[in-house]
């Protein structure tokens, strides 16, 4: 991480951002240089797309029609060569552009994961300041271990349970497909249930640190009336790490929540991905990883960005160090 | 200050969560009475008929289009579809009357030409249809007046079969929008229309009103893609599926427990299957300890409790459904003693025998095989790899993908040749044995028509593996599915899934 | 009395939790009722009772027995992947603060490679080019995490690198590699150890994840993960499948977020009285 002394919104931001872009392009063509290989070292697409009785010619002649036979370097330059020019290849199961195929599949992942990174965070940071001020209290003994459940359970057994009491029990909801602002809710939850602890930590953490400060101090003192200004020097001095956290967070989502996908048959990137991989869709995977490291990149900057929006003394990239 | 920097930060995550937070709308059309809610385990890879014939894919398109022939749902014989008769017109020349009257739902009359296109593109190399292995043993086919002539390279017993799986779509439209739009927005023949797609999750299929056959009952039906078993019994019992696909045995127990939901299950050509490594499988290599093996599995313990009683107990690897089934053979027979005493014979007791297998196959039952080996003395080491490794492993011409390997094999087309001549001729990629005596009887099988010939062939065929035992045949399979009681439907031994043959009250 | 008892449970508690999971892991042979392995179809999918208290397993195996045995599986995945990308993390990390340049800058732009692919991605990918086995599990594991402890370790090097003590050290010219371990890595530490501690109980439920794909240790082998996630399409019919190790992997998530916390504050250099290094300390620590 360049540490650029200069500020939000001045002339240096410009050179910061173009900076971060820069690497972060870097890092990008490191991502798919590994993948392409990585994928091509095990499984052959062509024996998953041809029927059982198929002989080794038929598979010869899929693979000659997939570019498969070529050699792994003009593969390579091939792909290299048409990435530029923002052709990222067909899917070889679905016959179609792999940036289509990730661009449907976009839309439901954000929504998925804007809800449950506002769960989340509702969830993490109420629980994270109700048992920072209340240290060592009932309150923290009895909210800890529910937030931490959440985060012991994994997706897959959360997610079903949901269905079975909610769905299944109760009728409330939908439990799998989109139909609607409802079908939004098991799997967000099922999600929010597994990054609420981390967003409850961090904010417990900032708070705590704040505590002991001379302002707190005062504003406790003052009682009521100092509420407000607590509240608010309180809320600018953990915002920075709880952002941090949730900006992690929504990146990870973002890049397709495999499992909660699969229970609730969510038609996002996280299928396509667990799909593809195991269907060596070699253009469709390289295009998802294009587009999650993307993802990562802009959220990370958006974050740095936005800790001087927030707290005018912090300069751009200064607290960017998101763990 | 601070209040106002905030409040600008507030607002520029709103807008920032408001424009990733939208842009899908729910894809639910009005659903009535008369439309089935369907789930399947994956969204279909195509809705071109002349490229992929896996269960998830041509379920949704083959109630779009129809095929050349079908079988009879009970008793599987062929039966006329858009040929209305065909006859042999010398050993390797057929010519099926194509059914007149009939349009594609965008209006345009269905000929014998558009039938010779269906077929002669899944034959043409550069459109890459993965289904070219099924019909590879066709030279040509074109249309002759009204009738569709298609030669073979040799006599083929077995083309009538491959072609029920053959569907009929229309040349003009597909020459005009090309393949990719074709696959996007299907047109074909048949008794349902595609509404619309919303990729990676369903499909909508609405009935064709200018469909020639009598108008199905069910007026809609929307696929739904739900890759994991439970939350398929969960959509049928929250109501939310009508009908569901590829349940496990253990998960139709627990629907029959809902008296408004049902199994509709029935036996069909898919066998559960163990094959040997008998190039390059170490201990296996000794047809004893195969035999070993054979008697070592606990077959009703697999069919009665972990197959529940969807399965049926086999004597060889073939479903009895099939053509050239050999009803004379004993079935299988578990014997602990006999295979204690071959493995004492072989002097292999205590050996370790890889298994290979993948996600894909029932892991309880590898597990099984896995104890009941141990019982006899030979301990299994299961080697488990992910599909697409273990395809490429299993089919290296090394053979060294281990001993003994775990799998389901259906052909789709209710014939031995489409099993046990992949499975074992020599040089195939699935084959890791070979018997030249074996070979012959299986190739003169495939060009012979003569029916009464080619079951002398396949019992011959069959004598030899049962002998030699390159596999065993565990049991055949059923195909299992949770109904809502309102829908009456007798799955078929095909797993197709016509539409047309359901009822909805 | 009071603060006693919640010192208790801050840390004897989960610390007595944990050496109890050691032993049972270290000695599931000596306590658990039943092979774990052994499967009786006849038996399969039964409900607690006197002969098997948590019942029995869809191919009739005892599910007390082979959580048992899981524990072990279970501690140590997390132990070996929270050890092998900390150390791997943190050497890599020490080196490209302690060296800068050109070095530091290739390391640190590796960690952004890893940090920028979705774990679930990167581990499948992993898992399907090597092959699920518990070996690869642990590696796959070890593999997506470490850069977190390298971010941690080359913050806090840098940081540490331009302070008195280490510059004093540096002047008497005493060697590099004396100045990491004596002044850098004590630095170090304490930050990562805190974090190593809450990592191993997600290690748990990424093992359990990848059981879920298939892509976890290889049957028949118990792990907590693969008991679950068969246990998943049982979770309507046969609740005592997934909720028994569900449980045990509960408490060990909370008993070592307890310690973890715990160490924070044993750990955290504000006991030394050092202000500035305890909120350097607090801020890797909260946001790792």
């Amino acid at each position: 991480m360049r540490r650029s002394p200069s500020r939000v919104l001045s002339s240096g931001t410009t050179r910061y951002v173009a900076g971060r872009l820069g690497q972060a392009l870097l890092a990008l063509f490191g991502v798919v240089t590994i993948v392409f290989f990585a994928l091509r070292l095990s499984g052959d697409p062509a024996r998953l797309l041809v029927p059982d009785g198929a002989t080794a010619a038929d598979i010869d002649r899929l693979r000659d029609k997939l570019g498969l036979n070529a050699s792994l370097w003009d593969q390579y330059l091939h792909f290299l060569g048409n990435a530029l020019h923002g052709d990222l290849g067909y899917s070889y199961v679905q016959n179609r552009p792999a940036t289509d195929l990730i661009t449907e599949r976009l839309p439901y992942t954000a929504n998925l994961a804007v809800a449950a990174l506002l769960l989340s965070l509702l969830f993490g940071v109420t629980v994270g300041v109700i048992t920072a001020l209340n240290r060592g209290k009932w309150q923290e003994r009895v909210l800890m271990p529910i937030v931490l459940a959440g985060q012991a359970m994994p997706a897959f057994w959360t997610g079903l349970l949901l269905v079975l009491v909610f769905s299944v029990g109760l009728r409330w909801l939908p439990s799998t497909g989109y139909d609607g602002p409802l079908s939004l809710l098991l799997p967000s939850i099922t999600l929010a249930s597994l990054s609420a602890a981390a967003i409850a930590r961090v904010t417990r953490g900032a708070v705590l640190e704040q505590l002991p400060l001379d302002y707190m101090r005062t504003a406790r003192a003052k009682g009521a009336s100092g509420f407000r200004l607590v509240s608010r020097h309180l809320a600018r001095n953990t915002a920075i790490p709880v952002l941090t956290v949730a900006g992690l967070e929504l990146a990870n989502l973002l890049g397709g929540a495999v499992v909660t996908e699969v229970i609730f048959a969510w038609p996002g990137l996280g299928q396509l991905t667990i799909q593809s991989v195991s269907a060596r869709d070699f253009p469709v995977v390289q295009a998802t990883v294009i587009l999650a490291s993307a993802v990562y990149v802009v959220i990370n900057l958006c974050t740095d960005l936005l800790y001087g929006v927030i707290d005018p003394r912090v300069s751009a990239g200064g607290k960017g160090e998101p763990a | 200050m601070g209040r106002d920097r905030t409040r600008k930060a507030v607002a520029a995550m709103a807008v920032a969560l408001a424009t990733a937070a939208c842009g899908i709308a729910p894809a639910t059309e009005g659903r009535d009475a008369s439309t089935l809610v369907i789930d399947t385990t994956n969204y279909p890879s195509t809705l071109d008929p002349g490229q992929q014939y896996d269960t998830d894919s041509y379920s949704v398109y083959r109630n779009i289009f129809d095929p050349l022939l079908r079988r009879d749902p009970k008793t599987n014989e062929l039966e006329p579809s858009i040929a209305t008769s065909w006859s042999q017109v010398d050993p390797k020349t057929w010519k099926f009357a194509i059914r007149p009257g009939v349009t594609f739902s965008d209006g345009t009359p269905l000929t014998a030409a558009d039938a010779a296109f269906s077929l002669n593109r899944i034959l043409d190399k550069s459109f890459g249809s993965q289904q070219y292995a099924n019909f590879s043993v066709v030279s040509a086919a074109s249309a002759e007046g009204p009738d569709l002539i298609v030669r073979t390279s040799v006599p083929s017993p077995t083309l009538l079969s491959y072609l029920t799986t053959l569907s009929v779509v229309p040349e003009a439209y597909v020459k005009r929008v090309g393949d990719k739009e074709f696959a996007a927005k299907p047109i074909g023949s048949g008794p349902y229309v595609l509404a619309s797609a919303t990729a990676g999750s369903e499909i909508v299929l609405r009935a064709n009103p200018t469909w020639w056959g009598p108008a199905p009952q069910v007026r809609g039906a929307v696929f739904r893609a739900v890759p994991n078993v439970a939350s398929r019994v969960a959509d049928l019992q929250s109501r939310k599926a009508d009908l569901v696909t590829t349940l496990t045995p253990d998960a139709a127990d627990q629907i029959t427990r809902d008296p408004k939901l049902s199994i509709l299950s029935t036996p069909t050509e898919r066998v559960a299957y163990v094959a040997f490594n008998a190039i390059n499988g170490g201990a296996v290599n000794d047809p004893r300890v195969r035999h070993a093996i054979a008697a070592a599995i606990n077959y009703d313990a697999l069919i009665k409790n972990l197959q529940r009683g969807y399965a049926k107990p086999i004597n060889s690897l073939l479903s009895p459904l099939a053509f050239g089934y050999d009803t004379s053979l004993p079935d299988n027979r578990y014997d602990p003693a006999t295979a204690n005493r071959l493995i004492d014979e072989a002097g292999v007791r205590g050996a370790t025998v890889v298994m290979a297998t993948s996600p894909s196959f029932n892991p309880q039952i590898v597990q099984a095989i896995q104890a009941d080996l141990a019982a006899v003395g030979l301990q299994v080491e299961i080697r488990n790899t992910d599909q697409a490794t273990y395809l490429k492993k299993v089919q290296a011409p090394a053979h060294d993908w281990g001993a003994v390997r775990f799998g389901r094999w259906s052909c789709s087309c209710l014939d031995a040749d489409g099993v046990i001549y992949p499975l074992f001729h020599t040089g195939t990629i699935w084959s890791s044995y070979s018997n030249p005596a074996f070979d012959k009887l299986v190739e003169q099988a495939r060009t012979v028509t003569d029916p009464a010939k080619r079951v002398e062939l396949y019992n011959a065929s069959f004598r030899i593996l049962a002998d030699d035992l390159p596999g065993i045949g565990l049991f055949q399979d059923y195909a299992i599915y949770g109904a809502n009681s309102r829908l009456g439907w007798t799955p078929d031994a095909q797993e197709s899934f016509f539409l047309t043959d359901m009822k909805v009250s | 009395m009071m603060k006693r008892l919640r010192a208790a449970a801050g840390v004897r508690l989960p610390l007595a939790i944990l050496v109890l999971y050691v032993l049972v892991a270290i000695f599931a042979p000596l306590v658990a009722p039943y092979d774990p392995d052994t499967t009786t179809l006849a038996q399969r999918l039964m409900s607690p009772d006197a002969h098997h208290l948590m019942g029995t397993d869809a191919l009739g195996r005892d599910v007390l027995s082979r959580t048992m045995y899981g524990t072990r599986v279970s501690l140590l995945v997390a132990v070996v992947a929270v050890l092998a990308a900390g150390i791997f993390g943190v050497a890599l990390g020490v080196i490209a603060g302690w060296r800068r340049g050109w070095l530091g800058a290739v390391i640190m732009r590796l960690v952004d490679v890893v940090l920028s692919v979705p774990f679930f991605l990167l581990a499948i990918l992993v898992v399907a080019v090597l092959g699920p086995s518990l070996v690869n599990v642990v590696l796959c594991l070890a593999l997506v995490r470490w850069p977190r402890y390298a971010r941690i370790a080359y913050s806090t090097t840098l940081q540490t690198r331009d302070r008195g003590f280490v510059r004093a050290a540096t002047a008497t010219g005493a060697p590099a590699w004396w100045i990491v371990l004596r002044h850098v890595l004590p630095e170090v530490l304490p930050v990562t150890i805190v974090v190593g501690t809450l990592e191993l109980g997600l290690m748990v439920v990424y093992e359990a994840s990848l059981s879920f794909l298939g892509l976890g240790v290889q049957p028949p082998t118990a792990s907590w993960g693969s008991i679950l996630s068969d246990g998943q399409q049982y979770l309507g019919s046969a609740w005592w499948l997934a909720t028994f190790p569900g449980l045990a992997l509960f408490v060990l998530v909370l008993a070592v977020n307890l310690l973890g916390d715990a160490a924070r504050d044993r750990l955290d250099p504000a006991r030394r009285t050092d202000v500035r290094r305890s909120r350097i300390f607090k801020r890797e620590v909260v946001t790792a």
